[in-house]
């Protein structure tokens, strides 16, 4: 029997200068997998913080059970059985698997925690997440997946109807991704009524029964998964036609242009094996490979963050010693790191700062720039990389994840690199702005700067890249043309270790 | 609209409301002692002209907590926190009263022989107190020691150290260059007042016309991305622990030179306190990140007057500080986030009323 679990009608909500939700409709069935689409400041989040009383909305009821609510409060929401597990795992990483299950509610016993059954539970909770762990972790020591587990384990335990699954699959590798399926399936069987929010439209086909999406605040549509394609479903959530998306065409290097980078079997023992490559002036290198298998730590040597202890670094033709950051930007570098949130954007600090900040690294404190000049180059990056924000004095925390990205970008563009190494840049953020992202990467490669795209999608590295080096187990597996089929890809990432095999 | 938003977001503010309580102080004062905010000027026995009142003697004795606060800003900024200061301050006493007496230690009879040595005495103990702020610093960047911990040391070990360096000996002089530091005045203005100006201006203009405050935010709010930025985040935070030592060694040479002598027990004592109590009111957040130097001078200005007031009054010595730690929690339930957004809200919601009036 498919009877409503939760019904939200007439959704409105404004902030100072926008109408984030305008009239938004949402009905959730008991028993299905409902995926909530739409861009960055589409009014995803908005509302679903409407629902678990973080904002306050102008208009609109919230029916759960066919009872109205008005949660005031997070808490409120939980105990009326509404649970949120958010993109940012925001759990306390210094406790134990157990403790952070039962945070706020530990089993007690004599006025004291009875620790023997919160760890007996908690390994009972996991294990229906079909995960086998030791709960007395640190929960810091865990994987990403099994603090995902945690956290859901977490929110379904306090007797959940609805559980709010926000972008829970972005730091996840496919296999983490299956088995996060499988427990979405089996909580689908329990009844619980799930919403779930990603930017992986694969993803969406794979589990969701129903979608729904908004554009700029508004209701576009609620669709039945199976009755929409996929062209229909992006066309829908940009509003304009998907084909200009998919017009990007390949950098073209000059047969003999010079070497921008190369590398020569650079490693840090027990950590990144010998790699080598180059990148010639111009050129889009693409890093495929699995979460974890080398790729953020060979970027990091690139950019002097680690220093490798054996191997050589040449760019332009001239040995370096790469000892920080700086003497990578220096060198004309520049490096967009994969989690945008803490080594990325200085979130207290303005569009401006954050765009100005690493032309001011270069010139030192003692020579800062002008006023008007930082004005200038903020404007104009907010104009290039059409930034949306309402002036260049907002705090970059305060503006949605796509364009904080931008910002990151601008700040690294305004250093006028030869060579841009973005970790993950796409990551997390609507097929708009990625497709943006990508287009601007080409733009680059074409005025003649180089490119080296990390990216654990495989069809857009096979989309942009001229050529694709394929990372395995901490070292360099393969390096294969641009025009490689993504099945091949596939192949060398999950061969065996060649090693083990000689061995 | 914009002018409207900009102001209740001022209204928010911290430091708003730290204005507003130095307000609130002065005026309780006012009714009580309606003499409370008189200033004169005063001939003293020498022929100077002095300015007089309770305000003046507000500012004259802030100074030595608002030059430590202003370092203290920058340090809490970073996200750090320096508790030596208040030892510095003792050994910067020490080593100016050292170089003063060095008489006594070379002379049988007794009797103020020289003063040669003046320049010494102000720049060795400034130039020790930088190198102790280095110190700090230097444990806080390279050695990556938490700051409470990295400035503990000199804390404990700062005073035993001024203990040596005057043998456990509590030194007096009378040579007045030195005595003019603390008590003497430049056109009716006492010169602490005059320093403390000089400094103030100096570390803003240092902070806010270079991209140094920025650099320091940077870092206090997000330090591995500042990294990656290209920011050298150990030289910022050498830079800002030996600015902050070398402002407590300021510090120390007016307290030594306001008593004339050394006191290597006492001189200091709890300035570390007020020097981060000073920021916080001034509206900077312990967390770090964006900080404001001039909420500072008036954090530091509150401490005063609520000290004076309470001195003023005749509240037994004994109580002073009671008194002083419940005008502070007043203060600071003042500033709280929810008092502050209730307070506007309420703005708001009357200033919507008195709209809608005009258009009925």
């Amino acid at each position: 029997m498919n009877d409503i679990i939760l019904e939200m009608k007439g959704m409105e909500i404004a902030f100072p200068g926008v109408k984030a939700l305008d009239k938004v409709d949402f009905t959730l069935l008991k028993g299905e997998v409902h995926a909530l689409l739409g861009e960055n400041g589409a009014g995803k989040s908005t509302l679903i913080k409407c629902l678990t009383g973080v904002h306050r909305m102008d208009a609109g009821t919230i029916l759960l059970e066919a009872k109205p609510i008005r949660p005031s409060n997070t808490q409120e929401a939980q105990r009326l059985g509404i649970s949120t597990v958010y993109q940012e795992v925001n759990l306390c990483p210094n406790l134990t698997v157990a403790e952070n299950i039962f945070i706020g509610r530990q089993p007690m016993k004599r006025g004291r925690i009875d620790w023997k059954t919160m760890n007996k539970r908690a390994s009972e909770l996991m294990g229906l997440m079909g995960m086998d762990v030791d709960v007395t972790r640190t929960l810091g020591t865990c994987s990403i997946a099994i603090q995902q587990m945690a956290s859901i384990a977490r929110a379904v335990d306090v007797n959940a109807k609805v559980l709010i699954l926000d972008e829970p699959t972005s730091s996840l590798d496919e296999n983490e991704v299956q088995h996060l399926f499988r427990v979405m399936n089996d909580l689908k069987q329990r009844g619980l009524g799930i919403v779930f929010i990603t930017h992986f439209l694969d993803q969406v086909f794979a589990i969701s029964d129903r979608l729904t999406v908004l554009r700029n605040g508004k209701l576009v549509g609620q669709f039945e998964t199976s009755k929409i394609n996929k062209l229909e479903l992006v066309t829908s959530m940009i509003g304009k036609d998907i084909n200009v998306i998919y017009s990007l065409k390949k950098a073209q290097p000059k047969e003999d242009a010079p070497q921008v980078l190369e590398v020569d079997n650079i490693g840090i023992p027990a950590k990144v094996e010998d790699i080598s490559f180059d990148v010639k002036k111009g050129e889009l290198v693409g890093f495929a490979g699995l979460l974890g298998s080398g790729r953020t730590e060979t970027a990091e040597m690139l950019f002097g963050v680690t220093h490798p202890t054996k191997g050589e670094i040449t760019v332009h033709g001239k040995r370096v010693q790469l000892k920080a950051p700086l003497d990578a930007i220096l060198q004309k570098m520049a490096f967009c790191p994969e989690d945008r949130k803490r080594d990325g954007i200085i979130g207290d600090l303005s569009v401006r700062e954050n765009i100005t900040l690493a032309v001011q690294a270069t010139r030192g404190f003692l020579h800062p720039m002008k006023r008007k000049e930082q004005e200038e180059l903020a404007d104009k990056y907010i104009r290039i990389l059409s930034i949306s924000t309402p002036d260049a004095e907002k705090r970059v925390g305060e503006l949605s994840g796509g364009n904080q990205q931008k910002v990151i970008l601008a700040r690294w563009l305004a250093t006028q690199p030869d060579l841009l190494i973005l970790d993950e840049p796409t990551r997390g953020i609507d097929v708009g702005a990625k497709a943006e992202i990508q287009r601007l990467m080409l733009e680059m490669c074409e005025e003649g700067k180089s490119v080296i795209f990390i990216s654990s999608e495989l069809d857009e590295i096979i989309r942009c890249s001229n050529r694709i080096i394929v990372m395995r187990d901490m070292s360099k597996a393969a390096e294969l043309d641009g025009d490689t089929q993504q099945a091949e890809i596939l192949k060398i990432i999950a061969s065996e270790d060649e090693k083990e095999v000689s061995a | 609209m914009k002018r409207k938003l900009a102001g209740n977001a001022f209204l928010k503010s911290k430091l708003f409301w730290a204005i507003v309580a130095e307000f609130l102080i002065l005026l309780v004062g006012f009714i009580l002692r309606p003499d409370f905010l008189s200033i004169q000027l005063r001939t003293l026995a020498d022929g100077t002209r002095v300015l007089y009142g309770t305000p003046i003697d507000i500012f004259n004795r802030s100074a030595e907590i608002t030059l430590i606060a202003m370092g203290m800003t920058l340090v809490i900024a970073l996200g750090g926190t320096d508790i030596s200061v208040g030892a510095l301050v003792a050994v910067a006493g020490a080593i100016a009263l050292k170089f003063l007496r060095w008489d006594v230690l070379i002379y049988n009879t007794p009797g103020d022989y020289t003063v040669k040595p003046y320049f010494y005495a102000i720049a060795v103990p400034l130039i020790v107190c930088a190198l102790m702020g280095l110190f700090n610093g230097s444990l806080i960047a390279k050695l990556k020691i938490q700051p409470i911990i990295a400035t503990l040391i000199l804390m404990v070990g700062g005073r035993g150290i001024a203990q040596i360096i005057t043998n456990g000996k509590q030194f007096t002089t009378q040579y007045s260059p030195f005595k003019f530091i603390g008590n003497g005045s430049i056109l009716g203005i006492p010169f602490p007042i005059i320093i403390t100006l000089v400094v103030v201006v100096a570390v803003m203009v240092f902070v806010r016309k270079t991209s140094f405050g920025m650099f320091v935010e940077s870092v206090g709010i997000n330090p591995s991305a500042s990294r990656l930025s290209g920011l050298k985040s150990g030289t910022i935070i050498m830079i800002v622990y030996t600015l902050t030592g070398f402002l407590s060694g300021i510090s120390g040479l007016i307290y030594s030179s306001r008593i004339s002598s050394n006191d290597s027990n006492n001189a200091g004592l709890g300035y570390e306190m007020d020097a981060i109590l000073a920021v916080v009111i001034g509206g900077t957040s312990m967390t770090g990140g964006k900080f404001s130097l001039f909420g500072t001078v008036v954090g530091s200005l509150i401490i005063r007057t609520i000290t004076t007031l309470v001195m003023y009054f005749g509240v037994v010595s004994e109580a002073i500080m009671a008194f002083k730690a419940l005008i502070i929690a007043v203060v600071i339930v003042l500033q709280s986030e929810p008092v502050r957004n209730a307070i506007a809200k309420r703005r708001e919601r009357r200033h919507l009323n008195i709209g809608g009036e005009m258009h009925a």
